[in-house]
């Protein structure tokens, strides 16, 4: 019975890795075949640290932008180019 | 991905639980998807904006407080589905990163032989899972297949963010009279 339920799980794992394998620039840009899981895992771990940063970066940004100026017709700006598009 | 048989259960059964799962995957990729719409990034967008009125509202780390509001307002429009959103929206204000972090102490040295035959993962594998549940918001202790599923919504939902925080600034920039240098890397598509 265990041994049922531990190979179904580990064909749901093996999808989903490759799941997110399909996600990562890597893959996307070489297109890679099926990397081993521990390779996906790392890559991912990687990717989502460089994600983290790159908000953090732009956190940085808007916290200056918006301390030039006034909150009011920021939201203002913001608005009218997000009906505009 | 062909589900094949499992043994022991009717066909009839078996189709069943084969068609659950795929109406799961199908709907699983439609939620992906979501976060690619610009829709959300505009429901995002909109979000973020009145998180960003409260944060610059704080006197200290002016940049940490927008970091928060982001986060913040990316677990709202993920609508509480996921784990991670959950938590971060459970997590108190102004989070500190300077938690002193006791050193987790490693099980007994990973016998070879008889012992790794028993289990199913190699501890490389099952160290790397550690890292990403750490890195996924209220994920550290799930088992690896909903682990795996929360870390495919989040980056599609970080990659969302980072695609509508560059927008925002570069609205912000503009308006207020352009001329900034671009420091930010180029954003993943």
């Amino acid at each position: 019975m265990s041994s049922r339920r531990s190979r179904i799980s580990e064909e749901e794992i093996t999808e989903l890795i490759s799941k997110l394998q399909s996600l990562l620039p890597e893959t996307r840009r070489r297109g890679a075949s099926r990397a081993s899981a521990a390779k996906v895992l790392k890559e991912t771990c990687n990717y989502i640290k460089s994600l983290h940063r790159e908000v953090d970066d732009l956190s940085g940004r808007l916290s200056e932008l918006m301390a030039t100026m006034d909150v009011d017709s920021a939201q203002a700006e913001i608005v009218r180019s997000l009906f505009r598009s | 991905m062909a589900i094949s048989d499992a043994e022991g259960e009717s066909p009839a059964a078996a189709k069943e639980v084969g068609g659950e799962r795929k109406r799961k995957r199908l709907a699983e990729r439609s939620l992906l998807a979501k976060w690619k719409t610009e829709g959300e990034r505009k429901s995002y967008s909109s979000k973020l904006i009145e998180a960003l009125r409260a944060a610059v509202a704080t006197d200290c780390s002016r940049s940490r407080a927008v970091r928060v509001a982001a986060d913040r307002a990316l677990a709202v429009t993920a609508r509480g589905r996921s784990r991670w959103s959950r938590a971060i929206l459970s997590r108190r204000t102004l989070k500190l990163r300077s938690r002193a972090r006791v050193a987790r102490l490693k099980p007994p040295a990973a016998a070879a032989g008889p012992r790794a035959a028993e289990r199913r993962k190699p501890p490389a594998l099952e160290q790397k899972a550690r890292v990403l549940g750490r890195l996924v918001p209220g994920c550290r202790k799930l088992p690896l297949a909903t682990l795996l599923e929360e870390a495919t919504d989040y980056i599609a939902a970080l990659e969302m963010q980072v695609r509508a925080m560059s927008a925002v600034a570069e609205i912000l920039s503009a308006a207020a009279g352009g001329g900034r240098s671009s420091s930010v890397a180029a954003e993943p598509m």
